[in-house]
């Protein structure tokens, strides 16, 4: 049996061992021509040898060998060494390649490749050297593989692309691959590619841009599965045009002079998204030149410390409808003097519209105005969960004078010397244009402000809240509009340290959901419209509680609105609608003093609501659409935790006694909070 | 037992049938007048210089060569006849391996047969 097997062994490997290579050695390079491929191999005056469509000049040839390397149709391998590299070429598109070697600097011209299309090149890099690079130029498809390659360039790009079609630039599986440039070179980036990148793979590459960015496409860029670090940048992490999607993956920048990622458009117009249409045969994103950031999964960490710097920007829309996001940026504003204005760091940052669908974004910003997102068109959030931080101040520059910590007020100076830090800011008002606007139909929203003049959430338009949770403790506003601001449903939870809780420029319209806001004192207050500019505060349904008071001149219906100006703070409420419990709410820690004890409707002034006597607290007031009822003191348990703590809705109260509560008769006007 | 011989039959007859579409023990050169050598691929070198091939111990002249190619049989034609004679002047031989041979180890195959008039291949009947 024994014997058999050995015979059988051999046999087989007799038998493996039978297919022959031919390989044909000029300089470093050697060409792979499998035996089954060759056929006639033409010889002509003895000066030039033709091999698969492969004319060699016979004296460049060194030598030829025959063996039985197994051969990989489409690659070829570039293996660096110290200062040298060596080139493989597979006969089969020997005919395509023109390689140059000097040292470790691989130059590689591919000609037409229609043999081939339909599996392209593929350029395997492996191997290490402190001085080479991979150049590639030519006009078709192509594949660059990493394979545990270490490749650092002391004159300029380590990858530089100059072929303007799709290229896939692949980090295979269990490898880690290396790029860096030199410093003060005159390339566009460590990894350079005037085409279409689709950088993926399942292993690890690390990119190093000493000169201008790490990355940069004149084309779009792809990222799916590979673990992608840049560790730094003189200017940008990624830098493309025309579009950027990140499907799936790790991608970890830090480091960087400038933004994380910026994507620009092409051209001089928008063509806008361009999605798939089967009868067309039109893929998605084809011939898309949008300036748009698409990101579908993965997870993305991305660290700039500059001045002004974005996490990622882009000058079409951002479309984040999964993965896991986070941003976070520590450098302060800075003076632009092309603008004439100052420019402020952001996490996320677009010209056009700005979608969240899903995923997962935490979103930290410490430099003085920094912000958390921002768009200049229309932000909504309809699903996903949003967490911003922002704990920079109020950023000054007129062009002369710098200070990141103002202190001073900005109602007599001009918008274009400060940044408010804000963690969330859609649309744009320019005099009295307003553009854009911001709508939460779903999704978890949480927004932290601490510096001075920091408001929550900002739209330069209308604001719209259908659903989802809100929950915002910010300095300034915790939410803001410039025109109407309408709450229809979801949870919201607004609380200001230093101004209204919910404020509106225009209407304020609350018809459903459930509000709990919190205002400063007086004359902030917790709900506030534009009464000043006959704007109004309406109030038709929902489930409300405002500490600090609403809008004089509001006009309440479709249920019943009642307050108190007696209560404890930091202490657990239970407010019932009738006899049912609505939700369990916690009061702010502290109360602000209303300074003198006007009702509910704000700081005393003419006309100001009924009750009156405020004993130096702010008012609270709530609104259910049958009668409202309030008990202090409760214990709460189980249910669903809301606005961080401060609210449960479902669970179980217990203990507590009835808070005396008085009845707004509505009808009434006079300024309210600002 | 016979599972397991059944199993190694189809396993060796798919290999037998690959290994004979891949596998071409001859590299044949064929020149301008339309003679043929064919050398075996094992373990070949081929260099050139002077405007020469040499090809294991082949020896064959750029100039004349029109092509190459594969082959999975030999395909050496214009073998001519060498006598004794011719044999006793040949300096070297060499069997297809390009291993060195003399003459009394010549049996039945291709030798090539490195003489003072020139290098020929000769088939031992």
């Amino acid at each position: 049996m024994k014997k058999l097997t050995t015979l059988i062994a051999a046999l087989v490997l007799t038998i493996a061992a039978g297919a022959q290579t031919l390989n044909v050695q000029v300089g470093n390079v050697t060409y792979q021509f499998p035996a089954s491929q060759t056929g006639e191999m033409t010889y002509t005056n003895g000066e030039t040898l033709t091999i698969m469509g492969k004319a060699f000049t016979i004296s460049d040839i060194s030598s030829m060998t025959v063996d039985d390397t197994k051969v990989t149709d489409n690659l070829v391998s570039i293996a660096y060494s110290g200062t040298s590299a060596t080139v493989t070429v597979a006969g089969n598109v020997a005919q395509y390649v023109t390689p140059t070697i000097s040292g470790a600097y691989v130059s590689i011209a591919q000609s037409n490749t229609d043999a081939v299309d339909k599996d392209e090149i593929t350029y395997q890099l492996s191997g290490t050297t402190t001085d080479g690079q991979f150049a590639l130029s030519g006009s078709y498809k192509c594949t660059v593989s990493l394979v545990d390659v270490d490749l650092t360039c002391t004159t300029g790009a380590a990858i530089n692309i100059t072929n303007s079609k799709r290229i896939q630039l692949s980090a295979k599986k269990n490898t880690t691959n290396t790029l860096t440039d030199c410093a003060n070179g005159s390339q566009k980036a460590c990894v350079y590619s005037k085409g279409q990148l689709q950088i993926q793979g399942n292993g690890t590459l690390n990119v190093v841009g000493n000169t201008k960015h790490a990355i940069k496409s004149g084309d779009y860029i792809s990222i799916k599965n590979l673990t992608l670090n840049i560790t730094g940048a003189v200017s940008d992490g990624i830098n493309c045009e025309e579009y950027l999607l990140i499907k799936s993956g790790t991608v970890t920048i830090s480091g960087v002079g400038d933004d994380g990622i910026q994507c620009d458009l092409g051209g001089d117009s928008s063509t806008g998204e361009i999605l798939a249409d089967e009868a067309k045969g039109i893929e998605a994103h084809d011939g898309e030149d949008s300036g748009n950031v698409y990101i579908e999964g993965g997870t993305i960490n991305v660290t700039c410390t500059a001045a002004a710097a974005k996490g990622i920007k882009c000058a079409g829309d951002m479309q984040i409808s999964g993965g896991d996001i986070n941003v976070k940026t520590t450098g302060n504003g800075k003076w632009d003097s092309d603008d004439a204005e100052t420019k402020a760091a952001c996490g996320l940052s677009c010209d056009g519209n700005m979608t969240v669908s899903g995923g997962s974004l935490t979103l930290a910003s410490s430099g003085s105005g920094g912000k958390g997102m921002k768009c200049d068109g229309v932000m909504t959030i309809s699903d996903g969960t949003v967490t911003v931080v922002t704990s920079g101040g109020l950023y000054f520059n007129n062009g002369t004078t710098e200070n990141t910590n103002y202190n001073s007020d900005t109602d007599r100076i001009s918008s274009s010397y400060y940044s408010s830090p804000k963690g969330i800011k859609a649309g744009v008002k320019s005099q009295s244009t307003y553009a854009g606007g911001l709508v939460i139909t779903g999704g978890t929203v949480s927004v932290t402000t601490s510096g001075r003049n920091g408001e929550g959430i900002e739209s330069k338009n209308y604001l719209n809240i259908t659903g989802g949770q809100v929950t915002v403790n910010s300095y300034d506003d915790a939410i803001n509009s410039a025109q109407d601001l309408t709450i229809e449903g979801g949870y919201v939870y607004a609380h200001a340290t230093n101004n209204d809780g919910l404020d509106a420029n225009g209407n304020c319209y609350i018809k459903g959901g459930v509000v709990y806001a919190v205002g400063s004192s007086s004359p902030e207050v917790a709900i506030d419209a534009n009464s000043e500019q006959q704007k109004k505060l309406y109030i038709t349904g929902g489930t409300i509680i405002a500490v600090g008071g609403l809008e004089s001149g509001s006009s309440i219906s479709g249920g019943t609105c009642k307050y108190t100006s007696s209560w404890t703070s930091n202490s657990w409420y239970a407010l019932y609608n009738g006899s049912d419990l609505a939700l369990a709410f916690k009061t702010p820690a502290s109360s602000s003093s209303s300074g003198g004890g006007g009702g509910p409707w704000g700081g005393g002034g003419p006309g100001g609501g009924p009750g009156g006597g405020g004993g130096g607290s702010q008012q609270l007031v709530v609104y259910t659409s049958s009668t409202p009822a309030l008990q202090s003191g409760v214990t709460v348990s189980d249910g669903t935790e809301y606005f961080g703590g401060m609210a449960n809705v479902g669970g179980t109260v217990t203990g507590g006694s009835s808070v005396t509560l008085s009845t707004y008769s509505g009808g009434n006007s006079g300024p309210g909070g600002h | 037992m016979k599972k397991l011989f059944m199993l190694l039959a189809v396993a060796i007859g798919t290999l037998t049938a690959q290994a004979e579409n891949d596998d071409y023990p001859y590299l044949t050169f064929e020149t301008a007048d339309g003679a043929k050598i064919s050398i075996s691929t094992a373990s070949l070198t081929i260099n050139i210089q002077d405007g020469k091939l040499m090809a294991g111990s082949m020896e064959l002249t750029l100039a004349d060569l029109s092509k190459m190619y594969f082959s999975t049989s030999d395909e050496t034609t214009g073998i001519k006849e060498v006598n004794t004679t011719t044999l006793d002047e040949s300096a070297d031989i060499y069997d297809l391996l390009g291993r060195k041979v003399t003459k009394d180890q010549m049996r039945r195959g291709i030798y090539v047969v490195k003489t003072k008039s020139g290098i020929r291949k000769v088939r031992v009947k």
